[in-house]
This record gives structure tokens, C-alpha cells and sequence, in this order.
């Protein structure tokens, strides 16, 4: 599904990774875990290229993006890798100046041109999906953590990613909250759906993961 | 008798020196040892201006040389106060000078507030029109068109009298042909002494018909100084008798038959009675409808030139401020050069350049309006530029990585989710600023737009009633900002509620 192929990722002098392959497997899980400061959400937002690689290749089917593309045809690329793709973040990132529903919505109507009546009823379904169905006109900053990291979830899912990536998604969850984030995930698994999660947590690591990605310590 | 009489004088003469009517002067003027006369220099060529070929030389001017002949004969020093020229009344009604002496025109609205010294110059009207006009050869040709006057002047007055012609009121007669030279108006009136000072200035200008009328400069007097007023006639009468002032006028190019006049009692005496008159001849007749319904104009003009130009800073101000943060290199330089540069220069400069630097290039000419509105918006753009950078620099990075990896487009990605909140974090920075220009608008005045601060001091000078009209012209403002004051505050409450 996505693979990367001898991606070396460098932060001015120290290397992060060097030479690292990577494949998503379609329709499985990968979990990518370590200590802070391993890289491990440095390797996620290569994925869908929140960091550029300094060497190596990127490939989601056709699509290929290796290090030190031009600016102007990265973007072209990283747009397409974009729009395969989606991330759930450890703090949500939803649209504080949105309604949960048109949070959901905006993705398909500004990419994808889609009618707003056309968009709604699937956004719905998606809320129900994640259980928020009832929180369609409620306001982000009148969610609690784990409402606003459903939501999220549904908004990602909206754009019909062929993988999901989730950046530590329950990180910054009480137990309850997290208990149910990680039944839409383990949901999400369930019907398919090719997932690459971030966690240091290793039981919900170890109960996800088809395939788990443990990253050494960093070497100096 | 008569010969003992003459003796006398001779005698006090020769005794007193110069200082003929030094006994009739008030005693604080006598114990002062000085009289200030109010006058503007920037008012310019004849009156009292300081000459461009020799800077060194002080103060010159007709006026200057007859301050220094009253001094003679009144036997005090004669100091100059600057004093704006729309201001005269009032600075000399509040003490800061003594008598008013700067091309004073005996109008009726200023017989109405001050006593008048006997004229110590007649003058007559000059129109003059663009070289290549041809249509115009007097004032009854000038209805339907555009014709720029000295405000506060006896130009003004008289064309006030002439229904239909469109006045364009100016802070200063060099501006006033100014606009006539770059084709803004059809002809400019003016009293014959400044017509010729300026001249030199203007060769595109024709004078057109013969100088017509016959109007006075007087000293004006506060009216409660009726000794002093007496001690002054007197003084300019021994100037005209002696021949002093002849020699002045001559000096000056400014000696015409007309000055003939001054020795006839009846022009003598022509504001003797009137001047002082406890209440003024306008008060009853002052038109407090009229002048609500000025006001109510120029509050108007006030709101609908604030709002254009606000809108038209907002829609700038984002354009700018997100060429700083996301546009190609160059113009990410223009916009700090465009930034810096209107908030460092006076917005007075970047309107009259704007106005007269570019009126003078015929395809660039702006209306008084649209050049009024085009400034305030330039300068404000500027700051709400500032405003907007910050908001948009507040916008957490995780927003807009949450837009890309959504498969936003930059543009995408600004439209949708970085602007719309920063607009909203900018909303009550943003609405001061309205507030401001509410207020700032009034700047256009010096680009011959009458609005609402411009209509209060025209009127207020017109009729002496400062407070009753400030009171009126500060409650219209306030109307206008209030209301915006008190959305802002409902933003910011808001907002702080969607952020706590």
C-alpha cells in the first residue's frame, strides 16, 4: 500500500533514521512504537510527507516520491499521497470555527467538490460509526477529549483514505475516553481497513498490531 | 484757533517723535508695550509671508510693514502671532492675540462676531480660469460648474450669494489654482492682491473680465475693546493722511485708484456702528435647521466614506498581510515595503500627494471623494495588514497540518481554515480601528471634502457657536462609534468564551 525504500530522515547533523524500509500491508496494521524521541511520529509523518525524507524512496501504488524532488512536483506528488491518505492527531486538530458535522463535511465538499446534501447523510453515518451521531451540531470546544477524537477519526474517514494514520491518538485520553477510541479503532480493523498507528502504550500496541515496528533508541 | 490747534500738533510732533496717538491707546496695551497682531504666514504673498529668494530675510509682506507703521504712531511694538487663518475669531476671542490683522474681509459674518477698524485697503475680486477654457468670462457663466474658493473669504461669501454654481471651499489659495491648472474645477475667485501674488506661480491661469466690487480689509477687534478700536482708527487715519500707506501700497504693487476710497467718511465709518453691537447681526437669524441638516450631511459623508474605506482596508489588509506570509518571495518584500511604508509617513502627505501629486497627471486624477476614501483605505490597509498577520500567525501549526493532510491545497487550506479563524481572532482588534477612522476620516478635509468635521468648522466660524454645535457634531460621532464599540466588546466576549 505504501512503502518506503532506504529513507534516511536527518535533523541538521544528528540522523533519525538511516536507510529504513518500511511496508504497509493492505487492509492490516502496523504499529509503530518506541521510546520519546525514537522518531516514531517522524516515520508516520513521512507517510504522508509532514516531513520530507533526505534519501530513500516513498511509493503508495504508482505513486512515487523520492527525496529531493523539486518543490513545485513534490507538491503536485505529496498532494496525491495527501488525498490517498488521512491522520488522526494526539490533539484532534478539529475546526474550533466549525460545527462537528461541517468538521466532517469540509474535506469532501473543498476537495472533492462534493453537494453539501450529497456529503451530509454519509457524514452522518460516519458520526454514528464512531458513536457522535447525537453531537452533529455541537461545537468542538464543547467536546471532552475522547468526543472530539471520534470526531476526528470520522472526519479522516470522510475523505475515503485508502490508510489511516494515527499519531498517538489516545495519548492525551482518560482510560474511558481511550477505551473508546480504541473500540472504533479496533472497529475500524475489523472492516478492513489499513491502519498505521503511533502509540507508546504497548497493550494497545501489542492488541492492534498485524505488524509491529519496535524503533531503537536514538542513536547519537 | 485753528492755527494754535495745528501749532499744537506740530509741536507734540516734534516732542513726542512719532508716537502721535500713544495717549489713546488702552493703558495694558500702553503698559504692555506691545500690541500682537494674529495673522497666518502661510497664507502667503502680499500679506505677511517669508520670501522664497532670500529665507534669511524674516517675515516680509505688505501687512508687515503696516504693523510697523502702527507701532510708529501708536508708540508700541507691533509682535506677529501665528494664527491659522480660519481661525482668527477665534484666537482672538480667547486672548492669544490682540487684533487681527491678515487680509481680514469685512464680511457680515464677521461683523457679526468682531468690531471692524476703520478699511485700510480696498480690493476687488479677480476670476481667473484655465489657459484653455473659453466658456467662462464672468461669474454668471459658472453655474453647473465647479469653482474653488479661500474658505472663510470674501470670495466664498460672494458666491455663496449665486445659487447653482458648485463651491469647492480650499485651506489655502494655492491649492485652490492648483485645481484649476490640473482641470479638477473651471475657475478660481480670489481677492486681486493674492490673484497677483500668485500669478508668477501659475502662468497656465487666465484672468478673465476685469477685477469687479469693491471690499474691505479691516483689523478686527474684540468686542468688548471699543477704546481700542477708536486708538486704531485713528492710527490708520494718520497713516492714510500722512501718506504712509500709499507708500506701503505702492511699494508693493498694490496701489490702485480704488484706494482713493479710504478718505471718504462713508467708507471710513462704514463699520463704526455695527461692530461691537452686543448681539450680533446673525444671531437672530442663525438657521439652527439649516445647520442640523448640514450636519446631518456631512455625518453621512462621514459613514459612508468610513465604511467604504474600511471595507476596502480589509480586503487589502488580508491580501497584504498573506502575501507576507505565504507569497512568492517578491511579494512577500512588498508587502513589508507597502506595510512599513504607509505606517511610517504622515497620512496627511500620502493624501495630498495622492490628491494633488497625482492630480497633476491627467489619467491618474481622482475625484476629492475617491482619492479621500483611496487614502484612508491605503493607510489603513496597513494596519489591519498588521492585525491579520498576527491573527493568522496565532492559528496553531496543527490546524493547518490537519487541513493538508486532508488533501487541502494551500489556497484550499488558508480559505477555509486558517482564514476564517483568524478573521475572527482579528474581529475586535479590527473594530477599533473602524472606530478610529470614524474619527480619522476627517482627515479629508484638507483634500476640499466637506464632511462632518469640516461642516462643524465652517459653521462654527461662521457663527461663533462653538459649543452648541461641537456638542451636536460630537454626539453624531458617537453615534456612529457607540454601536461599534459595543459589537466589539460582544466579540471579544465571545470569543473568549469559545476559547476558555
Amino acid at each position: 500500500m505504501i512503502s518506503l525504500r532506504a529513507v534516511t530522515k536527518r535533523f541538521g547533523e544528528r540522523t533519525l533514521f538511516g536507510g529504513f524500509d518500511l511496508d504497509l500491508a493492505p487492509g492490516k496494521t502496523t504499529v509503530l512504537m518506541g521510546r520519546s524521541g525514537s522518531g516514531k511520529s517522524t516515520l508516520l509523518r513521512l507517510l504522508n510527507q509532514l516531513e520530507r525524507h533526505d534519501a530513500g524512496t516513498l511509493r503508495c501504488g504508482e505513486l512515487e516520491i523520492p527525496a529531493g524532488l523539486p518543490h513545485g512536483e513534490w507538491q503536485r506528488r505529496t498532494l496525491q499521497l495527501r488525498r490517498r491518505t488521512a491522520m488522526v492527531f494526539q490533539s484532534y486538530q478539529l475546526f474550533p470555527h466549525l460545527s462537528v458535522l461541517d468538521n466532517v463535511t469540509l474535506a469532501p465538499r473543498v476537495v472533492r467538490g462534493a453537494e453539501r446534501s450529497a456529503i451530509e447523510a454519509k457524514a452522518r453515518e460516519l458520526l454514528a460509526q464512531v458513536g457522535m451521531a447525537a453531537a452533529a451540531e455541537r461545537f468542538p470546544a464543547r467536546l471532552s477529549g475522547g468526543e472530539a477524537q471520534r470526531v476526528a477519526i470520522a472526519r479522516a474517514l470522510a475523505t475515503d483514505p485508502e490508510v489511516l494514520l494515527l499519531d498517538e491518538p489516545t495519548s492525551a485520553l482518560d482510560p474511558n475516553s481511550t477505551a473508546d477510541v480504541v473500540a472504533v479503532i479496533a472497529d475500524l480493523k475489523r472492516r478492513g481497513m489499513t491502519l498505521a498507528m503511533v502509540t507508546h502504550d504497548p497493550d494497545l500496541g501489542r492488541s492492534l498490531a498485524d505488524q509491529l515496528v519496535e524503533l531503537p533508541r536514538l542513536r547519537g | 484757533m485753528a492755527h494754535v490747534a495745528s501749532l499744537l500738533a506740530l509741536l507734540l510732533l516734534l516732542v513726542d517723535g512719532c508716537a502721535l496717538f500713544a495717549q489713546s491707546l488702552p493703558q495694558r496695551y500702553r503698559d504692555a508695550g506691545e500690541i500682537r497682531w494674529g495673522a497666518d504666514a502661510e497664507g502667503g504673498a502680499p500679506f505677511v509671508f517669508v520670501d522664497p529668494n532670500n529665507p534669511r530675510g524674516g517675515e516680509v509682506g505688505f501687512e508687515v510693514d503696516l504693523a510697523t507703521e502702527l507701532g510708529r504712531v501708536l508708540g508700541v511694538r507691533f509682535r506677529r502671532a501665528q494664527v491659522p487663518y480660519e481661525s482668527l475669531v477665534q484666537v482672538l476671542d480667547r486672548g492669544d492675540c490682540d487684533i487681527v490683522l491678515n487680509g481680514f474681509e469685512a464680511t457680515p459674518a464677521r461683523q457679526a462676531l468682531v468690531r471692524l477698524s476703520r478699511p485700510y485697503y480696498v480690493f476687488q475680486q479677480q476670476l481667473s480660469v484655465g489657459a484653455k477654457s473659453t466658456d467662462v468670462r464672468s461669474l454668471d457663466d459658472l453655474v453647473g460648474k465647479r469653482v474653488g474658493v479661500l474658505g472663510q473669504s470674501q470670495s466664498h461669501q460672494l458666491l455663496l450669494e449665486r445659487p447653482g454654481i458648485e463651491i469647492v471651499v480650499y485651506e489655502s489659495n494655492v491649492t485652490a489654482y492648483e485645481d484649476v491648472v490640473n482641470g479638477r474645477n473651471a475657475a478660481s475667485l480670489a481677492d486681486v492682491p493674492i490673484a497677483r501674488a500668485l500669478r508668477p506661480m501659475f502662468p497656465q491661469l487666465r484672468d478673465v473680465g476685469e477685477p469687479f466690487g469693491a471690499y474691505h480689509y479691516c483689523l478686527g477687534i474684540r468686542r468688548s475693546e471699543p477704546e481700542l478700536q477708536r486708538a486704531l482708527d485713528a492710527a490708520i487715519g494718520a497713516l492714510l493722511a500722512d501718506g504712509s500707506l500709499e507708500r506701503i501700497y505702492r511699494r508693493w504693487s498694490l496701489w490702485t485708484d480704488a484706494q482713493r476710497q479710504l478718505g471718504d467718511p462713508a467708507v471710513a465709518n462704514a463699520y463704526v456702528d455695527t461692530a461691537g453691537s452686543a448681539s450680533p447681526a446673525g444671531s437672530g437669524a442663525f438657521d439652527w435647521g439649516m445647520a442640523m441638516a448640514l450636519l446631518g450631511e456631512g455625518a453621512l459623508r462621514t459613514f459612508g466614506i468610513s465604511v467604504v474605506s474600511f471595507a476596502l482596508a480589509v480586503l487589502l489588509g488580508m491580501a497584504v498581510a498573506l502575501w507576507r506570509l505565504h507569497g512568492p518571495r517578491p511579494l512577500r518584500w512588498l508587502a513589508v515595503v507597502y506595510v512599513e511604508l504607509l505606517r511610517g509617513t504622515p497620512i496627511l502627505v500620502q493624501m495630498l500627494l495622492l490628491y494633488y501629486g497625482l492630480g497633476s497627471i491627467e489619467w491618474l486624477q481622482l475625484g476629492a471623494v475617491e482619492a479621500g476614501v483611496l487614502g484612508l483605505a491605503l493607510n489603513y490597509a496597513a494596519y489591519e495588514a498588521e492585525i491579520y498577520r498576527g491573527a493568522l500567525l496565532a492559528i496553531p501549526r496543527g490546524q493547518r497540518e490537519a487541513a493538508m493532510t486532508l488533501g487541502f491545497t494551500t489556497a484550499q487550506m488558508l480559505r477555509h481554515v486558517v482564514v476564517p479563524q483568524a478573521l475572527r481572532l482579528s474581529l475586535a482588534p479590527s473594530t477599533n480601528d473602524f472606530i478610529a477612522l470614524f474619527k480619522d476620516s476627517s482627515i479629508v478635509m484638507v483634500i476640499t471634502v466637506v464632511e462632518l468635521t469640516k461642516q462643524y468648522q465652517m459653521l462654527a466660524n461662521q457663527s461663533g457657536r462653538f459649543i452648541v454645535l461641537g456638542l451636536v457634531t460630537s454626539g453624531l460621532y458617537l453615534a456612529m462609534s457607540l454601536p461599534l464599540a459595543f459589537l466589539a466588546r460582544r466579540w471579544e466576549r465571545a470569543m473568549e468564551r469559545d476559547h476558555a
